[in-house]
């Protein structure tokens, strides 16, 4: 038979072992050695100064890439999470230009982007659809409704929130980091202590045998969308403080730093291996990578093809172990 | 018609896996206008031998020798090219496309540079109305017609080829009686206009009618090969089976009837006029606390499917399954809440093999366990009483699945419904490839669960399985019930005839 026994007192356990061992640890060595690179050819990179400025540059991505690491984990994939951020920013702007009062506003994007992500859940779980294809029509309606609310201009007026939460501090420290922080730690809490976190685990490493073990399969992959968009409506509302306004294409440009940082961290794209401690290496290796290639004098054109090179780098890696679940 | 001269001739053929000698010195042949069918159990050789003739296992020790002269199939395409074609018995045609297409499939002819349509309706049209099948329009989409044309689909595909050796694996194993019947014409028809065809089967029915010569595989050797008018089926299962029969015959443990144990119990499950097309038909069963019911059929017959129905995998069309005298419902939750467990035939899909022994146990007990917040210790120790129960070796809850063997991996998709004993237990191929060491310990785990009044529905493809434990034994043919055995002594031999056999009445 093809899945027959490893005989528990062979090598080959070692060897899956120390395999298993260095898919965990490849991306923490990668960071490292980018921080080594970057201390030793800038002065300017290792300095606390540097550091605070990686932690504010990586902060919607850390936001949007806790909702993808849920959605990853159960093998699905959101590719209309940058453009759900933009339409819960505008939605926020929107309604407070037509003076809804606070905090309804922020309310209603963040259940226009749950809503959103609803909808991409019930046609991945319910109707069978590819992930893939459901959020990429998502996309495009996410970012029509972007540009039919805004009629293609931009808005100004924010909710207070909104901005204290994107650009405001407290105690020298940017809310937009502790928000960041948050998310990650509250999606990390519900990843490892919940029967709910659980069940995303299994549902994502082995949709047949969970469903044969009582699991709500289909429950769970639309949560984890429902999830995914929260994490993105969030990222949007708070992204617009940061900005200082709501464009029709505000965060557009993130999906792939987002799903590319959740990936890189080391989170399967097969499903049921990763979580937020590898989201948040991923996360960094990003931002210490796109920080370091400014402070370094690399051609700038070259600096969106190097990250890229990296990314796929991070992917042949990835898929490259996963491979072993065939074996 | 050359009748004498092999078409093609197989001279001691062999070929080893691993530590395994799957075929040894296999002297075989077949000649033109003949349907020499291949016959054996389970793991006897015969898809291993029918691999060898396709191309598909390239290294081999032996010769082959095709038309007269010696040949080493490289590969599935070089036998194509010789004229040797394989029908699958899981079809490999696009249900989407035309049947005109599927019969061109990957050759459609060109002219200019672009696809000859006319030619190849014209052509699909011609050696459909050769086959006897006139009627069937190939501008249709496959997927409009049943089973059946699949299969002639394939065979049409295989005759536009040039194929003059076909081999047919199980090709009548999902189809309706009157398919069968067509099929096993248009194959004497192949036969008759020069054709040679490799017919493999189960059903010996169809094989002493079909075919001119039979040869009887065991254990990866040649037992006979027969003039087919002058065997009969009883001959044939006792050449498949050899002396072992006389040893399961022992291994029943025949004399108890379930009316003397079981009459005065209410029944736990009862199954009645299930019907779901192409699955089963008409099904009714009654399984009571504290019995061991055997569930035989051979591969396609709706056994497994019955099963995963019962634990509310698939929905039935007609009839009802109740457990105690209600309805089970939809969906494994509800199934599981009810106290049905399940384990399905393989292994692959009930376990998390890259996840730790413990969460694999645990997963459908979460809530009961530990609530919301899993509890990781209590998971390990409620996960370490059972899977000792059942002797999983090492009994280390922590340790992941992958690294257990078979044997202990089935042990932990079972150790799992331990922890809230059900009242009834669905198991399909509980012991399918484990050696015999492990194969006693599941049934033991088995025949101690019944003891303490679990009904178990014991599902399995292999006689042995289902003869080691089972107190009565229903056997499934082509979706139906054709024979249940209770309070006798039963032999492999009869199970195979009931399950192979009794086609016959299904027809």
């Amino acid at each position: 038979m093809a899945n027959e026994p490893h005989d528990p007192n062979n090598p080959p356990s070692r060897w899956r072992t120390f395999l298993a061992k260095s898919r965990e640890f490849a991306p923490v060595w990668t960071l490292l050695a980018l921080i080594l690179f970057f201390s030793v050819y800038s002065d300017s990179f290792l300095t606390l100064e540097n550091a605070a400025n990686i932690l504010n540059q990586v902060a919607l991505l850390a936001i949007m890439g806790t909702g993808i690491t849920f959605v990853l984990l159960t093998a699905q994939i959101d590719l209309s999470v940058s453009y759900m951020a933009t339409f819960a920013g505008v939605v926020a702007a929107y309604y407070t230009a037509g003076h809804l009062p606070q905090p309804w506003p922020l309310v209603a994007a963040l259940l226009a982007a749950g809503a959103l992500g609803w909808i991409n859940g019930v046609g991945t779980a319910r109707l069978g659809i590819p992930s893939f294809m459901v959020t990429l029509a998502m996309s495009l309606i996410a970012s029509g409704l972007s540009l039919y609310l805004t009629r293609g201009r931009i808005l100004f007026d924010l909710p207070p929130l909104s901005e204290t939460l994107g650009s405001g501090r407290i105690l020298g420290v940017k809310w937009l980091v502790i928000v960041a922080a948050l998310t990650l730690l509250v999606g990390h809490l519900v990843l490892k202590y919940t029967r709910f976190g659980r069940y995303v685990y299994m549902t994502g490493a082995n949709p047949k045998a969970a469903e044969l073990a009582g699991v709500n399969t289909k429950g769970v992959i639309t949560a984890v969308m429902v999830i995914g968009a929260l994490t993105a409506g969030l990222a949007g509302v708070v992204g617009i403080g940061r900005l200082g306004s709501a464009t029709p294409t505000a965060f557009d440009g993130m999906l792939i730093d987002a799903i590319g940082a959740v990936v890189l961290g080391g989170t399967s794209l097969f499903g049921g291996v990763g979580g937020i401690p590898q989201t948040i290496v991923g996360l960094l290796i990003l931002g210490v990578l796109r920080n370091g290639l400014d402070q370094v004098s690399v051609d700038i054109y070259m600096k969106t093809l190097i990250t890229g090179v990296i990314l796929l780098a991070a992917l042949v890696f990835n898929i490259l172990f996963a491979g072993r679940k065939e074996a | 018609m050359e009748t004498t001269a092999p078409l093609l001739e197989l001279h001691h053929v062999a070929k080893r896996f691993g530590g395994i000698q799957a075929l040894s010195g296999i002297d075989f042949d077949v000649r033109r206008g003949e349907v020499h069918a291949l016959v054996g159990e389970n793991g006897a050789g015969k898809s291993t031998m029918m691999k060898i003739l396709a191309g598909v296992i390239p290294d081999y020790e032996g010769e082959m020798v095709w038309q007269g002269r010696p040949v080493r199939l490289r590969n599935p395409r070089h036998a194509l090219d010789l004229g040797i074609a394989m029908i699958h018995q899981e079809l490999s045609v696009m249900p989407e496309l035309t049947v005109a297409e599927n019969i061109f499939l990957g050759r459609q002819p060109l002219r200019g540079g672009v696809v000859d349509w006319p030619r190849i309706f014209r052509e699909a049209e011609a050696i459909l109305a050769e086959l006897g099948f006139a009627h069937v329009n190939v501008r249709e989409p496959l997927e409009r017609y049943p089973l059946g044309v699949h299969q002639l689909t394939e065979i049409a595909r295989a005759l536009t080829s040039g194929a003059e050796l076909i081999i047919m694996d199980e090709p009548t194993s999902a189809l309706s009686p009157m398919e069968t019947r067509h099929l096993l014409e248009l194959t004497r028809n192949l036969a008759r206009s020069g054709k040679a065809v490799v017919y493999i089967s189960h059903f010996l029915e169809e094989v002493t009618w079909v075919a001119d010569r039979v040869t009887v595989l065991r254990d990866g050797r040649k037992i006979a090969t027969l003039e087919a008018g002058t065997t009969d089926k009883q001959e044939l299962v006792r050449l498949m089976l050899g002396k072992e029969a006389a040893f399961f015959e022992e291994s029943y443990m025949g004399g108890r009837t379930v009316v003397d144990r079981h009459a005065a119990s209410q029944p736990v499950l009862v199954v009645e006029g299930l019907t779901r097309p192409r699955t089963f038909t008409d099904v009714h069963l009654q399984l009571h606390p504290g019995e061991i019911l055997g569930l035989y059929g051979l591969i396609g017959s709706g056994h497994f499917e019955l099963g995963e129905a019962v634990y509310g995998l698939l929905k039935p069309t007609a009839g009802r399954i109740l457990l105690e005298g209600r309805p089970v419902g939809v969906g494994p939750r509800r199934a599981i809440d009810r106290g049905v467990a399940y384990v399905p035939p393989s292994r692959r899909t009930g376990l998390f093999l890259e996840k730790p022994i413990y969460q694999n146990v645990t997963l459908p007990w979460l809530a009961q366990i530990s609530g919301l917040v899993p509890q990781i210790p209590r998971e390990v120790a409620v996960t370490d009483e059972v899977i000792r129960r059942v002797g999983v070796r090492p009994p280390d809850p922590l340790k992941e699945v992958v690294f257990l063997s078979g044997g202990n991996q089935q042990k932990v998709a079972i150790a799992r419904w331990l922890v809230e004993p059900p009242k009834v237990f669905v198991v399909s191929e509980p012991t399918r490839g484990m050696d015999v060491g492990a194969k006693e310990e599941v049934m033991k785990i088995l025949r101690e669960l019944s003891q303490a009044g679990v009904g178990v529905l014991l599902i399995s493809s292999e006689p042995e399985t289902v003869l080691a434990a089972s107190e009565r034994i229903l056997v499934m043919a082509k979706g139906r019930i054709v024979r249940e055995f209770v309070g006798e002594t039963v032999t492999k031999e009869q199970l195979l005839h009931a399950a192979a056999g009794e086609l016959a009445e299904a027809r």
